[in-house]
């Protein structure tokens, strides 16, 4: 089974196309992107996929910041694949996005010259989440059918009196007796070895080296935590309710199925201690998304399907994306009830995030400056790509779970526990 | 935490629903012009019943929209104050996409609340222990109505009988126990006031926004100080949202739809079997007995019990489904974070509702088919993390506690799917297929239900800024 990759492709945008490409994201919007001239839907291992546009702005000090128009996509290795087949497959709709940017060379263009400049206009992921690592498109949609079958063979009949130990058996057979179902008998592929081992150097070489420098780090410790609590002491923040007009056009985007995407952007803090200590966080994250909360849940928090944290402008601003399952309103309380210290040492060194105490305390905790705060710095996502719309994340691990009951053996007990996820 | 709540200051539906006054009746009105408010209000004032110590035969409570707080002269820097789906309003697009008012559940077919329909500025809340009385209290109110030159827009009457709502399940058991009102005292667990009372603290111990103004809006000094310290008058203390629903029970089919479904292989009834599903899409036996403890039959000796959770007994939903309507209305201690434990009820304390609804129709048993259902009626502090949250994410959402096409089965939209109903059982789930939509929304609107303090004030604004923005 593939890993999974994270793509962020930026490009500015000229004053005079913002206009016109505001209306093309409204048309995108409401005809989706899984059908021509996008297709995602006929593109390998596209679990999600958006547009969005961050407006012209100016930096703390004063400096513009051109609008700007980021794509991004929650793929299966490889990437080549995918980059290729964005211009091959997608290369209308990829035309017609661009299209607005300056520089892009197609739909003229020819297609290497379309795929590079791509390749160029990607950004790094300070730190990308994945539900569960290495379940691939097609897994999720294979089981999310043998989980239908199942449940279709168990309407068919009435099964009181039976043991759960003999239904076991006969939906084993039913499986495995059907061509289309009995790659289930078999638990899925590992990712590649290549990345395993990858990862497993990666896993164990951080803390080593760490542990090398440690002496340095604690010397140092003492230093950077005082000075980022005087820091703290000096914030100054104000946070606004967003107007009615942000919220409309926020929602209007909103609560179509049980899945979302959320997208928000914001200024970092300006001095040398707040941009070490936000990066020094995004390497404690993306070491915690790779090696730590690669399975089910982000630090308890199980209803995101992928998450990125992007640096842009040169580590001036950050945008943080997800696909989420539920609503704001949910998603935000899963935040401060769960994982509030998480989303403090992160956001802590945003410019308009409720004031933080020691780095992880304060902050979210604030619950309405915190949810104003995250509204106030939210990005409509107008054009948005889901490959399982009707899946939540809990559906799709049940869904594994009913797969991998499928094998070896079990007591009465462990098998009625298993009937129970159907 | 102790917390001293001005009982005498907050309306009386916060504290009780009047159940010792079985006649209740509903009016929505419209101000009609900018005199009618104020002279209303003053005519009010004195009838209307605070939270307080309560014996008497008649009770009178009044909310407003935000339309309403508006044509009242609300200066725009206080009324920006409330929150924005107040302000807003319950039938925009956003809200309907939200709540699942979706076609024929739309608010452009609602009997009143529609945008474009009749503006609703305020509802009258009446309730009385006779007939007579509330008679003669509503020909009171309708002749000051014509008076002040203000319109009723509906007059929402109510069934007399209050322990059992239309489809016939002994209703209203399971409320908050709010800290700081009498029945706290109790000893179970309390919900903090502040998720009822606007100027108190709130599940997070922390003060939900509301309306404040500065003193100097203030000048007779009618209203509370801002108990945040912020030194503003504040309009929000012992005020609270009021959430106004009317939704239309479709008792025959409901019936209709548990009764084929349980059929014998040879077409005939099985009334245990009926009665027994029924329980299961509900959570509770019609007498009200909760699964939970009585998982196999009736018991009405249990018929009040509220004193459970479900992780322990029931985690699996075994007894009492995931899906079930009051396993979906308050999960308790089912969801997470980690099911079982306070954590999960913490959690959930943050998405309580106090219901003060009433039925309406004549009930399915009796006279012709006539329209029956319920006037839901709800309060909250913050209608974004309680009513909306309750009503989308665990209502409405068909992947709820793990489930993957299933909105409540009773109340459920299934605009976007949804029909299916699982009861797990042994060995495996019962799986229960298009499901009708058993409830349709007629009506609503989202209401402030002010303290009497507050009140007060509202009595003596001069009436609508000239340009002041109003908007339905």
């Amino acid at each position: 089974m593939p890993y999974q990759v994270g793509v962020t492709i930026r490009a500015e945008v000229g004053a005079d196309q913002v206009p016109p490409l505001r209306k093309w994201l409204a048309a995108v919007a409401q005809q989706g992107l899984a059908e021509p001239p996008f297709d995602f839907a006929h593109l390998r291992g596209v679990h999600f996929a958006r547009f969005y546009l961050l407006e012209e702005t100016a930096d703390l000090a004063g400096q513009p910041i051109p609008a700007s128009l980021v794509f991004m996509s929650d793929v299966d290795a490889p990437l080549r694949r995918h980059l290729t087949e964005l211009v091959d497959v997608a290369g209308d709709g990829i035309d017609q996005a661009f299209g607005h940017c300056a520089g892009y060379p197609g739909p003229g263009g020819r297609r290497r010259a379309r795929i590079a400049w791509l390749r160029r206009h990607q950004l790094p992921a300070s730190a990308f989440y994945v539900n569960t690592v290495g379940r691939g498109l097609d897994q999720i949609r294979q089981e999310a059918r043998l989980r239908d079958a199942l449940e279709n063979y168990l309407d068919q009949r009435d099964w009181a009196g039976r043991a759960a130990a003999g239904l076991r058996r006969e939906l084993q057979a039913f499986v495995a007796g059907r061509a289309d179902l009995s790659w289930a008998m078999k638990p899925p592929a590992p990712p590649p070895l290549p990345f395993r081992a990858r990862e497993a150097v990666h896993k164990v070489a951080v803390p080593l080296a760490l542990l090398l420098v440690s002496p340095a780090l604690l010397a140092v410790l003492p230093f950077w935590i005082v000075a980022l609590r005087i820091a703290e002491l000096q914030d100054r923040t104000e946070i606004e309710r967003p107007t009615q007009q942000q919220m409309d056009e926020l929602e209007a985007y909103e609560d179509f199925g049980p899945q979302n995407p959320y997208a928000v952007v914001g200024f970092l803090k300006p001095g040398r201690l707040r941009l070490l200590t936000t990066r020094a966080v995004q390497m404690a994250t993306s070491y915690g998304t790779r090696h730590l909360f690669t399975h089910d849940s982000l630090a308890g928090v199980k209803t995101i399907h992928f998450a990125r944290w992007v640096p842009l402008d040169g580590w001036r601003r950050m945008t943080f994306t997800s696909n989420y399952d539920g609503a704001v309103e949910a998603y935000n309380d899963d935040f401060i009830t769960e994982i509030w210290w998480g989303l403090n040492a992160v956001f802590g060194g945003a410019v308009g995030y409720p004031p933080t105490r020691w780095l992880i305390w304060g902050g979210a905790k604030l619950e309405q400056p915190f949810k104003y705060t995250l509204r106030d710095h939210q990005v409509p996502v107008p054009a948005w790509y889901t490959a399982y719309p009707a899946l939540t994340a809990a559906n799709i691990e049940n869904n594994a779970r009913i797969r991998a009951g499928l094998r070896g053996g079990m007591s009465p007990a462990q098998a009625e526990q298993w009937l129970s996820l159907l | 935490m102790a917390i001293n709540l001005d009982l005498d200051d907050i309306q009386g539906l916060v504290a009780r629903g009047y159940s010792g006054l079985r006649h209740a009746r509903f009016t929505l009105f419209g101000a009609g012009g900018p005199a009618a408010g104020p002279a209303l209000l003053s005519w009010l004032l004195p009838r209307i019943t605070p939270a307080g110590r309560f014996s008497s035969d008649a009770a009178v409570q009044v909310a407003f929209t935000a339309a309403g707080l508006r044509g009242l002269g609300l200066p725009e820097q206080a009324a920006a104050g409330f929150s924005l789906e107040f302000l807003g309003g319950m039938a925009t697009p956003n809200r309907s996409r939200f709540l699942g008012d979706a076609g024929d559940s739309a608010p452009d077919s609602w009997a009143w609340g529609a945008p474009g329909g009749p503006a609703i500025d305020g509802l009258v809340l009446l309730y009385a222990r006779s007939a007579d009385l509330l008679n003669e209290l509503h020909a009171e109110l309708m002749r000051r109505l014509a008076e002040v030159g203000a319109r009723e827009i509906t007059v929402l009457d109510t069934l007399e009988r209050l322990d059992r709502e239309p489809f016939g399940f002994r209703d209203g058991i399971s409320q908050p126990v709010v800290e700081g009102l009498p029945k706290a005292a109790g000893g179970q667990r309390t919900v903090a006031a502040g998720e009822f009372v606007l100027g108190y603290p709130n599940g997070y111990g922390q003060l939900t926004d509301r309306p404040l103004l500065p003193r100097s809006g203030d000048p007779g000094r009618l209203l509370p100080p801002d108990p945040g310290g912020s030194g503003a008058a504040d309009l929000g203390r012992n005020g609270t949202y009021l959430v106004l629903r009317q939704l239309e029970q479709d008792v025959e089919g409901f019936w209709r739809y548990v009764g084929e479904a349980t059929q014998r292989p040879d077409g005939s009834a099985d009334p245990a079997a009926r009665a027994a599903l029924a329980a299961k899409l509900v959570g509770r036996w019609q007498s009200g007995a909760p699964l939970v403890k009585a998982p196999d039959r009736d018991d009405p000796s249990l018929a009040t019990v509220n004193d459970f959770g479900y992780y322990h007994t029931d985690p699996l939903g075994m007894a009492c489904p995931l899906g079930a309507h009051i396993r979906r209305m308050n999960p308790r201690d089912s969801l997470d974070p980690q099911p079982g434990t306070s954590a999960s009820l913490d959690v959930n304390g943050l998405h309580r509702l106090i219901r003060r609804g009433r039925g309406y129709g004549p009930g399915a048993a009796d006279g012709p088919r006539q329209a029956t259902g319920i006037h839901f009626i709800c309060l909250a502090a913050n209608l974004s993390r309680q009513f909306e949250f309750v009503q989308h994410t665990w209502l409405n959402n068909p992947t709820f506690n793990g489930l993957y096409d299933d909105t409540d089965p009773l109340t459920g939209s299934r605009h976007g799917g949804g029909g299916t109903f699982t009861a797990p059982a042994r060995p495996v789930r019962r799986r229960y297929r298009d499901l009708p939509q058993f409830v349709r929304t007629r009506g609503g609107a989202y209401f402030f239900l002010p303290g009497i303090s507050a009140l007060r004030y509202l009595a003596q604004l001069p009436g609508p800024v000239p340009s002041g923005p109003r908007t339905g």
